[in-house]
C-alpha cells in the first residue's frame, strides 16, 4: 500500500483535525461526538440539514457543510456507518427549531443507524424526517427500487434540501420535494481499478488490468458486468443508456447532468465522457439544463467515474440554481 | 459442572467473544472481500470494542441488565450495520433475563431466542436470506431441542455451537436477500457470508466459554 498516512487507526481524528484547521472559516467539530457542523449551527428559524455516512468519500461528506448545503455531518469510519450516538447529536446540533431532515445514502448500516438515531430524537420532541436516496440504478433492478444504493444522487439531494432550508421551506416541504429530486435522479459508474482500503492495506476489488466493472458501487461493491476496457465513448454510451432508460427519460425533457469521478480519474477523461454525455441526450432530444463535473463523491482513489442524471421541473430548477457557500461545493 | 450459569460467568463470556472477533478480524476482512467492501472484520470488532469496558465497569447485579448494558452500548457506539443489528440482539437477550442472578438451562433457551428474534426484527431476515440469522437461528432450535430432550448444559451448548457453524457453511449455497451483497444476486453465491461467519465466532467463544468448568 503506498499511501500518506501515518497510523491507519488515526486516520480519520488525523483527516478531521486538518479539515477543521483549514476550514475553520465554516465549519467547527463538535467537542462530545465525532460531528462536524456549519460554524454558526443550530441557525434558529430554519430546518436543519443533516448527513452522514462513512468516510473516504471526500468531499462528501463534510465539503457539503455549509450555508444553503448541509448543516451537520456524522462522521463514520472508513465506508462504515456512523453509530445511532453520533447520528443523533448531528440532530441536535443542527436543529435550529424548525425539525430536522436527514438526507443519506440508501445502505443497510445508515438506514439502521439514522433510522434509530431519528426515533431517539422525535422521542425528545424534535420533529425529524429522513430522504433516503437510491439513485443507482446498476444496483437493483427498477421493480426493487428500495433495495438499490445511493450513490452521487446524494449531492443533487444535499443541494435541494440545503437551498430550501435556507429559503425558510418547512420539514414537510421539504421531504417531498426532496424525495422527488430522488426519484427524478438516476446514475451508474464504472471502475477500472480499485481504491485500497487503509485499514486492511487490501484493494476493496480484485480486477484484471484489461477490465472494468459496469455498475460499481462507491465502496467499490461489484456491479452488473465485468468486462474488458472499452474507450471513453463506448462506456458513456452504456451508462448513459442505462440511465435514460430507467427513468425514463423523455424526449423534451430537461436534465441536471453530474459527471462524478470516483477518485483517480482525470478531469480530462471525464471531459472527454461528458461530450459524449451531451451528443446522446441530443439524439434523444433531451435538453441540459446544468452541468456538474469533477470529484463529487469519490470512493478513496478508486478508478473510474458515474453519470448521473436528474429530470428538472420549475421547482428543481429554483433550488438547484441558488447560491451555496459549502466547504468544497460554492455556487454563485 | 453445575447447571447453572452465574453473572461472573457471563461476563467472562463477554470478553471471550471481544478476543475472538479480534483474533479473526482479518479472516473477516478477507471473507467481505468478494461479497462486500472487505471491512467487515473492522465492523464488527468495532461494534464490540467497548463490551470489554462495559463489562469491567458494569455495577449490574444480574445477567439482564449487563447484557442490556451491552446492547446499549454497541447500539450507540458500534456503528455500521452491525452496531445495530448485534446491540438489539444482546439488548433484547437481556430483557429476556430481566432480574436473572443466574441461568438455568431454559432461561439459556430464552435468552438465545430473543437474541435471535433481535437479529430478525432490526434487520428484517428470514432464514436463508445470507445473513448472521442463518447461523444464529440454527444455534437456537437446536439448543431448544436438546434442552426438551433433557440434555446437560455442557451438551446443550455443544449441539447449539456444532449448528451454528453448520448454519454458517449452509451460507456458502445461498443467494444473499440483504445487506450489501443482495445487489451482487447469483454473483454472491459461492461465499460464505462474513456475518454468518462473525455470528459464528460470538456463539464459539460465547457457548464455548459458558461451557468451560
Amino acid at each position: 500500500m503506498k499511501k500518506f498516512i501515518n497510523r491507519p487507526e488515526n486516520l480519520i481524528e488525523e483527516m478531521l483535525a486538518g479539515f477543521v484547521i483549514a476550514n475553520a472559516n465554516k465549519v467547527r467539530r463538535l467537542e462530545t461526538e465525532r460531528v462536524l457542523v456549519r460554524k454558526d449551527a443550530p441557525v434558529q428559524g430554519k430546518v436543519g440539514v443533516v448527513t452522514g455516512g462513512g468516510s473516504g468519500h471526500k468531499p462528501a461528506f463534510i465539503g457539503y457543510i455549509g450555508k444553503g448545503l448541509v448543516d451537520a455531518v456524522a462522521v463514520g469510519d472508513i465506508f462504515a456507518a456512523p453509530p445511532v450516538q453520533r447520528a443523533y447529536e448531528a440532530i441536535k446540533a443542527s436543529h435550529g427549531g424548525r425539525g430536522v431532515l436527514l438526507c443519506f445514502g440508501n445502505y443497510s448500516g445508515d438506514v439502521m443507524n439514522f433510522g434509530m438515531a431519528q426515533e431517539l430524537a422525535q422521542s425528545e420532541g424534535i420533529e425529524v424526517e429522513s430522504v433516503i436516496v437510491n439513485d443507482d440504478v446498476a444496483s437493483s433492478p427498477r421493480d426493487r427500487m428500495d433495495n438499490r444504493r445511493g450513490v452521487a444522487g446524494e449531492v443533487i439531494l444535499w443541494k435541494v434540501a440545503g437551498a430550501m432550508a435556507e429559503e425558510g421551506a418547512d420539514l414537510q416541504k421539504m421531504k417531498e420535494v426532496g424525495e422527488r429530486a430522488v426519484f427524478n435522479t438516476r446514475s451508474m459508474g464504472v471502475a477500472h481499478t480499485p481504491c485500497i482500503l487503509p485499514t486492511s492495506g487490501k484493494p476493496s476489488f480484485e480486477i484484471g488490468p484489461d477490465e472494468m466493472e459496469i455498475g460499481v458501487g462507491h465502496h467499490g461493491e461489484p456491479g452488473i458486468e465485468r468486462t474488458k476496457m472499452m474507450s471513453a465513448d463506448q462506456v458513456t454510451e452504456l451508462l448513459t443508456l442505462k440511465v435514460i432508460e430507467d427513468l425514463p427519460f423523455a424526449s423534451g425533457d430537461e436534465v441536471t447532468v453530474l459527471i462524478n469521478g470516483l477518485g483517480s480519474t482525470s478531469l480530462l477523461e471525464m471531459y472527454i465522457c461528458v461530450r459524449k454525455v451531451a451528443e446522446i441526450l441530443s439524439d434523444h432530444n433531451i435538453k441540459i439544463y446544468r452541468t456538474y463535473i469533477g470529484e463529487f463523491f469519490t470512493s478513496l482513489e478508486m478508478g473510474g467515474f458515474s453519470v448521473t442524471l436528474t429530470k428538472m421541473d420549475d421547482e428543481l430548477k429554483k433550488y438547484i440554481d441558488a447560491p451555496c457557500d459549502g466547504v468544497h461545493f460554492v455556487q454563485h | 459442572m453445575t447447571e447453572v450459569i452465574v453473572l461472573e460467568k457471563v461476563k467472562s463470556a463477554l470478553n471471550r467473544v471481544v478476543e475472538n472477533l479480534e483474533k479473526n478480524r482479518q479472516y473477516l476482512n478477507d471473507l467481505d472481500s468478494p461479497i462486500g467492501d472487505s471491512d467487515h472484520g473492522e465492523s464488527v470488532c468495532n461494534a464490540f470494542h467497548k463490551v470489554k469496558e462495559v463489562v469491567s465497569d458494569s455495577s449490574a447485579q444480574d445477567i439482564g441488565t449487563l447484557l442490556q448494558e451491552i446492547g446499549r452500548s454497541i447500539i450507540f457506539s458500534g456503528g455500521a450495520a452491525m452496531g445495530p443489528l448485534y446491540g438489539t440482539a444482546f439488548m433484547d437477550a437481556g430483557t429476556a433475563l430481566a432480574g436473572k442472578k443466574d441461568l438455568s438451562r431454559e432461561d439459556l433457551v430464552k435468552m438465545w431466542e430473543a437474541f435471535a428474534k433481535g437479529i430478525q426484527r432490526r434487520g428484517k431476515v428470514e432464514l436463508g436470506d445470507k445473513t448472521m440469522y442463518d447461523t444464529i437461528y440454527p444455534s437456537f432450535q437446536v439448543l431448544k431441542q436438546a434442552f426438551e430432550e433433557g440434555k446437560p448444559l455442557k451438551e446443550m451448548l455443544q449441539a447449539a455451537i456444532e449448528a451454528a457453524h453448520q448454519g454458517m457453511e449452509s451460507t456458502k449455497d445461498l443467494v444473499s436477500k440483504r445487506g450489501r451483497s443482495s445487489r451482487l444476486g447469483e454473483r454472491s453465491r459461492g461465499h460464505i457470508d462474513p456475518g454468518a461467519a462473525s455470528s459464528y465466532f460470538i456463539v464459539e467463544a460465547f457457548f464455548g466459554s459458558l461451557m468451560e468448568d
